[in-house]
């Protein structure tokens, strides 16, 4: 054996967008412990909570991330619903998961693209980017926005899709969907990248629990930790939803269920497309919570469960706002996942766990 | 499934014995806040069964106090542990990864445990609206409380503008009154 060395990887690195940091300590090629660092750009956003009333952190949550901005900002506005005991109209909860999984869309799509450039697969990633686009711009139409969307507030939604827009929804859909089988089936069965993926940063189930993994990074260990399951709002509506799950827990698998999840997403759009009631789209909300009122809240975003936690002091000021983000949750599993692998392997453990650092650095 | 919550305040000494059983019982864990009061520092961990979040508490927490790491039982604790003791100064015992205090480089020491002005004025004017609430509940007379619940909502005002809603004020009861009293003459 030789002797063991420390590699540092990141925060700059080619094959992470966004800054985090290992310690690699290396044996023979062989990665036999990995230290995270993360914290390079902490924003400190949980702070400013105290100085923005209920309804204007909404937007400072959204800003979390660029990929997440949907789910953040209804994941918040859920949260303070919750603690201000409002009920929203049916017709929001459902406008609020089509926008939701229209986001998961793209952000599947964002991390195809990703990940099919660092197995070198570069006419891949310009095809999942240029199918990622269809989906922007269907958010350019229903919401104005391309990126931080901004249509959700406290107590609904601020825009309605009309029946025009919900049929050019589905159309758009339809597309995508013919052109991401044929790129999915390619990648799928692609020797090289079976070869660069199977049974690398394999995590069983036993392992995937014990380290409490979350989202696809879970499920593709077959750990069923996917809260749309709990129903919450117009999942609740669905005729039947079971999570994409695999068992092998490699990094295949991974990529297997996250490309099948936006198959996934496209049928339930379309299913709550079909089902949408009539009716209004929001409710006024007026008053402050209680002091000293607390709750917490769960949403399934693209990378997993995100938790958010709120407290109230009698103003609208909230006391604390918490949101403890899928990444974050993930990262022991990423260690896990690093532990044994080969050096040249290390990046693709790291793509197929998808991490959001401006998640994490919230 | 139904989504279903639940906070339990429970003592520092039996947070180990706790997460234990959480482990036992095979509950996954979600995660560690921790919220700054004047008190000290509330830490709630949570963990999930099924369709069941249970929260469970520690309730003012002080900085002299030394909190058990629960990364033994859940490695993932290790992340909120590490950001508890650096933004709130809260110190953790046998952190399985600790990062000693390098785990977020901050400007200022222990940053969530600083009372913002704008915090700190919430705080009183939901103290003013609390105390006021009491006195219309001890005093009963409508009439009494309706004033009482007024000045405190104006003494949580800019001092400019609760002067001006005052002689808006004033000015409606002398026209009511004018009123009136035209009305009586005119009988």
């Amino acid at each position: 054996m030789g002797k063991a060395t420390v590699i540092p990887f990141g925060p700059q690195h080619p094959v992470l967008p966004e800054p985090l940091h290992l310690d690699l300590v290396v044996q023979d090629e062989k990665v036999i412990e990995a230290i995270p660092q993360i914290g390079f750009v902490h924003r400190g956003l949980e702070k400013l909570v105290e100085t923005r009333d209920y309804n204007q952190f909404l937007y400072v949550c959204e800003r979390i991330c660029g990929i997440c901005a949907a789910g953040h900002s209804i994941g918040y506005a859920e949260t303070v619903e919750r603690l201000m005991g409002v009920e929203i109209p049916k017709r929001a909860e459902y406008l609020r998961v089509i926008w939701h999984e229209l986001s998961r869309v793209h952000s599947h799509l964002l991390w195809l693209g990703l990940a099919a450039d660092a197995f070198g697969f570069e006419s891949m990633f310009m095809h999942a980017w240029r199918l990622r686009e269809r989906v922007l711009d269907l958010f350019e139409k229903t919401t104005g926005g391309r990126v931080i969307l901004s249509v959700v507030k406290v107590g609904g939604v601020h825009r309605d899709i009309d029946a025009n827009q919900m049929s050019e929804i589905i159309h758009v859909l339809d597309g995508i969907m013919a052109d991401y089988r044929k790129i999915v089936d390619t990648l799928l069965t692609d020797y090289s990248v079976k070869n660069r993926t199977v049974g690398v940063g394999t995590l069983s189930h036993e392992e995937a629990f014990a380290l409490s993994m979350v989202g696809p990074f879970a499920r593709a260990s077959n750990v069923n930790n996917d809260v749309r399951c709990l129903g919450n709002g117009a999942y609740g509506d669905l005729s039947d939803f079971q999570p994409i799950m695999d068992a092998q827990g490699d990094c295949y698998a991974r990529v297997k269920v996250r490309c099948l999840e936006v198959l996934q997403s496209i049928e339930i759009i379309k299913e709550l497309a079909a089902k949408i009631p009539a009716g209004e789209i929001s409710v006024n909300v007026k008053g402050a919570p209680a002091e000293g009122a607390e709750v917490c809240n769960v949403l399934e975003q693209p990378r997993g469960e995100c938790y958010y936690y709120a407290r109230g002091n009698g103003t609208k000021n909230l006391e604390r706002m918490r949101i403890r983000t899928p990444t974050s949750q993930n990262i022991a599993g990423m260690v896990a996942a690093l532990k044994g692998c080969d050096l040249a392997d290390v990046n693709m453990v790291v793509l197929t766990i998808d991490p959001c650092i401006s998640c994490t650095e919230r | 499934m139904a989504f279903q919550t639940e906070f339990t305040v429970i003592p520092l000494s039996e947070l180990k014995a706790c997460a234990q059983a959480r482990k036992a019982e095979g509950s996954r864990y979600v995660q560690t806040l921790a919220v700054n009061t004047e008190a000290g520092v509330d830490i709630v961990y949570s963990f999930m069964l099924g369709d069941r979040m249970s929260n469970y508490k520690l309730v003012a927490v002080k900085e002299s106090d030394v909190v058990p790491s629960i990364t033994d039982e859940f490695l993932a604790a290790f992340i909120w542990e590490n950001e508890i003791h650096d933004l709130f100064g809260i110190t953790f015992e046998g952190i399985s990864i600790d990062f000693g205090g390098k785990f977020y480089n901050v400007a200022v020491d222990k940053p969530m445990t600083v009372i913002s002005p704008a915090q700190l004025a919430a705080r009183e004017k939901a103290a003013k609206l609390a105390a006021a609430k009491a006195a219309k509940e001890k005093a009963g007379a409508p009439a009494a409380s309706v004033d009482a619940e007024l000045e405190a909502k104006l003494a949580g005002m800019d001092p400019e503008k609760a002067a001006k809603v005052r002689a808006a004020m004033e000015a409606k009861a002398k026209k009511e009154a004018a009123r009136a009293a035209e009305q009586k003459g005119g009988e």
